[in-house]
């Protein structure tokens, strides 16, 4: 994958990329609905997605919910002098926005980047050709059992990580700013809006990061330096994939609401 | 088996063009392969001789060019019509490219299963016969990572041979293993020659391997066949580029 020298160079690169991915989509798609399902590499697949990620995700996640609701608190006491409704302020944010996507983000970073640099070491070592060889299409051996992974998992990091930024928050407000617990958790304000964003967001990442990881390790070219590229690729491409389902898919729910 | 009159061409590459970027690696390459016959593709590194070979099997499309396997027109198929073909020519690849997750006797299952349909545990028995064949059936149970690279070129022609080929492609099948092993791989390519009638496509360096063994070489240069012909020609051609690199001279007239 050589670098482009130009802006039109860029917008090719970017083309192709994008008609590449859509491609592979469209090839998982086909054997995604199509037996046989491999049990063992979906397992594999779960415990390298979810339980490998999931004391990152509580962590960062936990850190965020006592981060915003100690900026926050210090907000509210200044100008109301009152932070005791801080749950109820802070939380649909947390549930429809930050909790998915800070999780969709990590998984693009931990999960994808790990995805392209498989993928894209098979393929430099021949071994992706030599699957095709052996009829085994690389969409149904390579990338199935990581997508199912991913639409599983995500969408239960996200609820865990909701659930530490909810309980690192309450630690914060109670501690810090007085709020009783009881009144923190009072869930009034987060609607069926909010968590159905939320949960319709983690598995569309769900399903974008497997598929734009793997898609860049598939175009992985050359040695070392090649799946260096294609892993720098995904962790981008997902990134920016992760921000643009965040927007569109907030705003679609926001004129249907 | 099929078994193709001798000297009928099966394979025929027309005019192959192929770029990677702005990097042209063929630039016009004919090559007419005939049935039974061992032909090693010789030529410097990044010479194109591996893209050739891959482009017989589907794993690269050439920019131009047109390729027929047995007449018919190959150039435009698409990766399901090429599973049919990956059943007649079968690929060794440089670096074995066993799966290391598996056993060695898994390894050689998979064509079975997925080629031929086999169950996996008909697949595993037959797996065990064809790696008889190449005398590693007593580590059918060990896995890729447990045996050594000469070890492990057998087990990669074990399964190139679980589809009864055609064609075999052997991708530098002699790099990297130590001499005994290397004469070992050189007499097996010429058995499945001259017992089983098997069309070899050998991409190679090693010059003692080349001249022991091929029928026909094909040399590559600058993107086009430099020289095509039996080893007598190559030893006696006053081609400089092609003396230069068969004597393996490291002054010449070719560009490094």
């Amino acid at each position: 994958m050589a670098e482009p020298t130009s802006l039109s160079g860029l917008a090719r690169d970017v083309w192709h990329q994008t008609t590449h991915t859509l491609s592979v989509a469209r090839q998982t798609a086909h054997y995604l609905v199509r037996r046989p399902y491999d049990t063992a590499a979906i397992w594999a697949n779960l415990y390298e997605v979810g339980v490998k990620s999931a004391l990152f995700v509580v962590i960062c996640l936990g850190f965020l919910g006592a981060i915003i609701n100690l900026q926050g608190g210090f907000q509210a006491t200044r100008i109301i002098g009152d932070a005791s409704l801080i749950g109820g302020q802070i939380m649909p944010l947390v549930v429809r926005l930050l909790g998915p996507t800070l999780t969709g983000m990590m998984v693009a970073t931990r999960v994808g980047t790990g995805i392209a640099a498989e993928i894209g070491s098979m393929v430099v070592t021949e071994q992706v050709d030599a699957l095709r060889m052996n009829r085994a299409a690389p969409a149904e051996y390579l990338i199935k059992p990581r997508l199912i992974a991913c639409v599983i998992m995500v969408p239960a990091l996200t609820t865990l990580g909701i659930t530490a930024a909810f309980l690192a928050g309450m630690l914060v407000a109670a501690t810090g700013f007085g709020t009783n617990p009881n009144t923190y958790a009072d869930f009034d304000l987060v609607t069926g809006y909010d968590l159905a964003e939320g949960m319709i967001k983690s598995l569309a990442y769900g399903i974008a990061i497997p598929i734009i990881a793997a898609a860049a390790g598939l175009r992985a070219r050359g040695g070392s330096e090649g799946v260096g590229e294609a892993t720098t690729q995904a962790v981008v491409a997902a990134s920016l994939a992760v921000i643009v389902l965040d927007f569109t898919i907030g705003g679609v729910i926001f004129f249907l609401r | 088996m099929p078994s193709p009159t001798p000297s009928e061409p099966i394979i025929e590459f027309r005019g192959i063009h192929k770029a990677f970027g702005a990097k042209t690696v063929l630039d016009g390459v004919d090559l007419t392969l005939r049935a039974g016959e061992i032909c090693f593709i010789i030529g410097k590194s990044g010479a194109g001789k591996s893209v050739l070979v891959k482009h017989l099997v589907g794993l690269l499309r050439p920019d131009a060019g047109t390729i027929t396997f047995h007449g018919d027109d190959i150039t435009d198929y698409t990766e399901r019509d090429f599973y049919p073909l990956r059943h007649r020519c079968t690929y060794v690849f440089q670096h074995s490219t066993l799966f290391d997750s598996m056993t060695l006797a898994e390894n050689v299952a998979l064509p079975l299963r997925k080629h031929r349909g086999l169950s996996h545990p008909d697949s595993l028995t037959a797996a065990v016969d064809y790696l008889a064949k190449v005398d590693m059936q007593r580590h059918a149970a060990r896995r890729p990572a447990d045996i050594g690279d000469g070890l492990r070129k057998r087990v990669a022609i074990a399964r190139a041979l679980t589809l009864d080929p055609e064609v075999i492609i052997f991708d530098e099948p002699t790099t990297g293993l130590d001499p005994h092993s290397a004469v070992d791989v050189d007499r097996l390519i010429r058995a499945l020659s001259d017992r089983e009638g098997v069309t070899s496509l050998v991409v190679s360096h090693d010059l003692r391997s080349i001249f022991s063994i091929a029928d026909r070489i094909v040399m590559l240069y600058q993107g086009r066949v430099r020289l095509d012909g039996p080893p007598a020609a190559f030893r006696t051609t006053d081609d400089p580029i092609v003396h230069q690199f068969v004597g393996g001279l490291p002054e010449g007239p070719m560009e490094l």
